[in-house]
């Protein structure tokens, strides 16, 4: 039983990474109609700017913030060089090569100067384990999931009820409409990467604390993320939260079960069998283009 | 070209064989002339295990200091040349023929990792250049499955012996004689499985599990419960820092405190990186620069600090790597006296006749001409090693001793 609750905590905390992650390229494909592939880039920078401030010495609370502002900064170049130059077409991909390089670059240069050793984010919700069902989770990893949930009410709240919200739904559902009735497509998609480099970040700064933040630990997060927010219809939010939540669990379950080396070859067998089941995704919608 | 005055014929002859002469000696590669004494390297610089080429370097470096101001060898001073391979095999194996042919360098020494070692075996077999391990320790560097080794020597840990240790080790310390086994799913840690069955079977132990996991994995929870279910009170652990951190962190989490016994891939960094929780897992090694040293050691390591700016022993990330290079360096240096000349042949051979007082051990001789004594650290000069207080420490002078 003991074991079975682990794999779930475990299953939980790591869901939590990659429905974050798969969140924010919602907000991205939602404005722009483009995956951001650096994102599992900027979920590392996120944690490593973080512990880096830390260490310099400026206080938690600082270090955090500054690290999502920079992020976020971040983000929006990459939107308005490596993606907006080259997604001028309907059907352009362009943006898919220059952001993977971006992202490369973004790990050679880390690993360059933060070094290739992982460093620990001070927590006092990490400290100790505590104990739950014969099972061991930190505080600070259930933190993950309840981000990712409390993230998709945010951002329903924020389409709905603001204006730049409502803006985005609206280059959302047609970015030439939009464009007549006097929004900025590029000013939106430009904020919308800058906010889903933020909340990257934020999910590389809420986990370090756990998992020590390295170079090398987000290419094949983001990967995965961008996996989970397929499979599940990258155009809804509640889709991505609970593919994302339950991929996590079943990655432990896989590894508690039947070995480490069969998670990613399941995993993403799994993921092409839900593609081939459901070409939109599983809570996706088809989209209509009227003639 | 020698010209000499004679009747027609006879010139006609000697000038043809002038000729051939020439033609032979410029198709005569560098390596059978004289070698340049420069002693080069192919080491991970950059990339994510730069530390572990800088460890080597800090020895190399600091060796041939102390040899030139000593007056160098044969009257010469010596070089060093290294050159970055980032951990990967075909850049080191561009390396060694840039080191065995342009540089024409009397000998090589490796990095790190076992993947590049193992990739230019025929090269430096080809070249007919000296290579020196120092750290990477797969087994097959040294004997080789096909082929005679001729070139390839290591003063370093051999894997086939370090199994048996570890495991000896691990019974020492195990209350209920039950052993798991965590190995990383490479060529090293997947290499070690079959060295740790056969160092089991001979001490008539049954391992309760073995467990692999993947390069940057963050949680090995599922594979540990599978440990503290079979019952493993002690872990041997094949692996490195990242995995080795994550491990730590997967123990605290599910509440399983084993002892770990570890090969030597886990870093003086781990201390520094995971804090208390690396205290008193054991690592094998060869040498450390923490505690007490003898004055011989002490010397070298402020040579070492001042150098590379360093504050304290524990920032020598890989202590046996460095501590390998140094030795590695003065066998060279011994052999060449030997020699009596910049020969790599003559060299080679006479690393069977060196006898040298290193600081990892007694070397008498150095090499044999045996396929498995072209390793010269034998298992007697293993030694344990522990995590205290966040520095990696000779066992002896930690708490952990006795456990």
């Amino acid at each position: 039983m003991g074991e079975i609750v682990q794999y779930l905590l475990n299953g939980l905390t790591l869901g939590g990474i990659y429905a974050l992650l798969a969140l924010g390229l919602y907000i991205m494909w939602e404005a722009s109609k483009a995956a951001n592939f650096t994102h599992g880039d900027i979920y590392m920078l996120g944690a490593i700017v973080a512990v880096v401030l830390t260490e310099r010495g400026l206080p938690l609370f600082v270090s955090v913030t500054a690290s999502v502002a920079i992020a976020a900064v971040v983000g929006a170049l990459i939107e308005r060089f490596f993606v907006r130059p080259f997604n001028t077409e309907p059907h352009s991909i362009g943006w898919m090569l220059t952001t993977i390089a971006v992202g490369m670059m973004i790990e050679s240069a880390a690993t360059q100067t933060y070094g290739s050793l992982g460093r620990q984010l001070p927590s006092i919700l990490a400290e100790k384990p505590i104990r739950l069902g014969g099972a061991g989770v930190y505080a600070q990893e259930l933190l993950l999931p309840i981000a990712a949930v409390a993230t998709m009410f945010g951002l329903q709240v924020f389409y709905r009820r603001t204006r730049l919200g409502r803006a985005m739904r609206a280059v959302a559902a047609d970015r030439m409409a939009a464009g007549l009735m006097g929004i900025d497509s590029n000013l939106v998609a430009l904020i919308a990467f800058a906010l889903a480099a933020g909340i990257g970040a934020l999910t590389g700064i809420l986990i370090a604390p756990v998992l020590p933040a390295l170079p090398t630990m987000g290419a094949l997060t983001g990967l995965k993320a961008f996996g989970v927010a397929i499979v599940a219809g990258i155009s809804s939010a509640r889709g991505v939260v609970i593919v994302g939540l339950a991929y996590g669990v079943m990655e432990k379950f896989i590894e508690g079960y039947l070995s480490t080396g069969a998670r990613d070859a399941l995993g993403f067998s799994l993921v092409i069998l839900a593609l081939l089941a459901f070409p939109q995704g599983i809570f996706g919608r088809g989209e209509v283009k009227k003639v | 070209m020698i010209l000499i005055s004679s009747p027609t014929g006879l010139r006609a002859t000697v000038v043809a064989a002038n000729a051939l002469l020439a033609i032979a000696l410029a198709g005569t590669p560098a390596w059978a002339q004289k070698a340049e004494p420069c002693i080069a390297g192919s080491w991970e610089l950059t990339g994510p295990i730069a530390h572990m080429g800088l460890a080597v370097r800090m020895g190399v470096e600091t060796a041939v200091d102390e040899i030139n101001e000593a007056g160098g060898v044969l009257g010469r001073k010596l070089r060093v040349i290294a050159y970055d391979d980032q951990g990967e095999p075909s850049r080191a194996v561009d390396n060694a023929r840039r080191i065995g042919e342009q540089d024409n360098c009397i000998a090589m020494i490796g990095g790190f990792r076992t993947p590049n070692a193992l990739a230019i075996r025929p090269v430096v077999s080809e070249i007919g250049l000296p290579w020196m391990g120092v750290m990477s320790a797969g087994t097959r560097v040294i004997e080789w499955e096909q082929g005679t080794n001729e070139w390839m020597f290591r003063t370093s840990m051999k894997d086939r012996w370090v199994a048996p240790f570890l495991l000896k080790k691990a019974l020492e310390r195990s209350s209920n004689k039950k052993i798991g086994l965590m190995f990383e799913a490479t060529g090293w840690g997947q290499g070690a499985v079959p060295d740790i069955e056969a160092a089991a079977k001979g001490l008539e132990v049954k391992l309760v599990g073995k467990e692999t996991f993947n390069l940057k994995d963050q949680d090995l929870s599922a594979q540990l419960i599978r440990l503290r279910d079979g019952g493993a009170d002690t872990v041997v652990y094949y692996g490195v820092d990242p995995e080795g951190q994550a491990m730590l962190r997967s123990m605290e989490r599910i509440g399983y405190k084993p002892t770990i016994v570890s090969a030597w891939g886990l870093s003086a960094k781990l201390g520094e990186a995971a804090g208390t929780l690396a205290d008193g897992v054991f690592v094998a090694g060869t040498f450390a620069w923490t505690g007490q040293l003898d004055a011989r050691a002490e010397g070298i390591w402020k040579r070492m600090k001042t150098k590379f700016s360093l504050e304290n022993p524990g920032q020598v990330s890989m202590p046996s790597g460095t501590a390998n290079a140094y030795d590695a360096v003065y066998i060279i240096a011994e052999a060449l006296k030997i020699a009596g000349s910049f020969d790599r042949a003559k060299m080679r051979d006479a690393f069977y006749k060196v006898k040298y007082n290193g600081i990892t051990g007694t070397f008498d001789p150095a090499f044999e001409l045996a396929a498995e004594r072209h390793d010269s650290i034998l298992p007697s000069q293993y030694k344990l090693l522990a995590y205290y207080k966040g520095l990696l420490m000779p066992v002896e002078q930690t708490p952990y001793v006795t456990k």
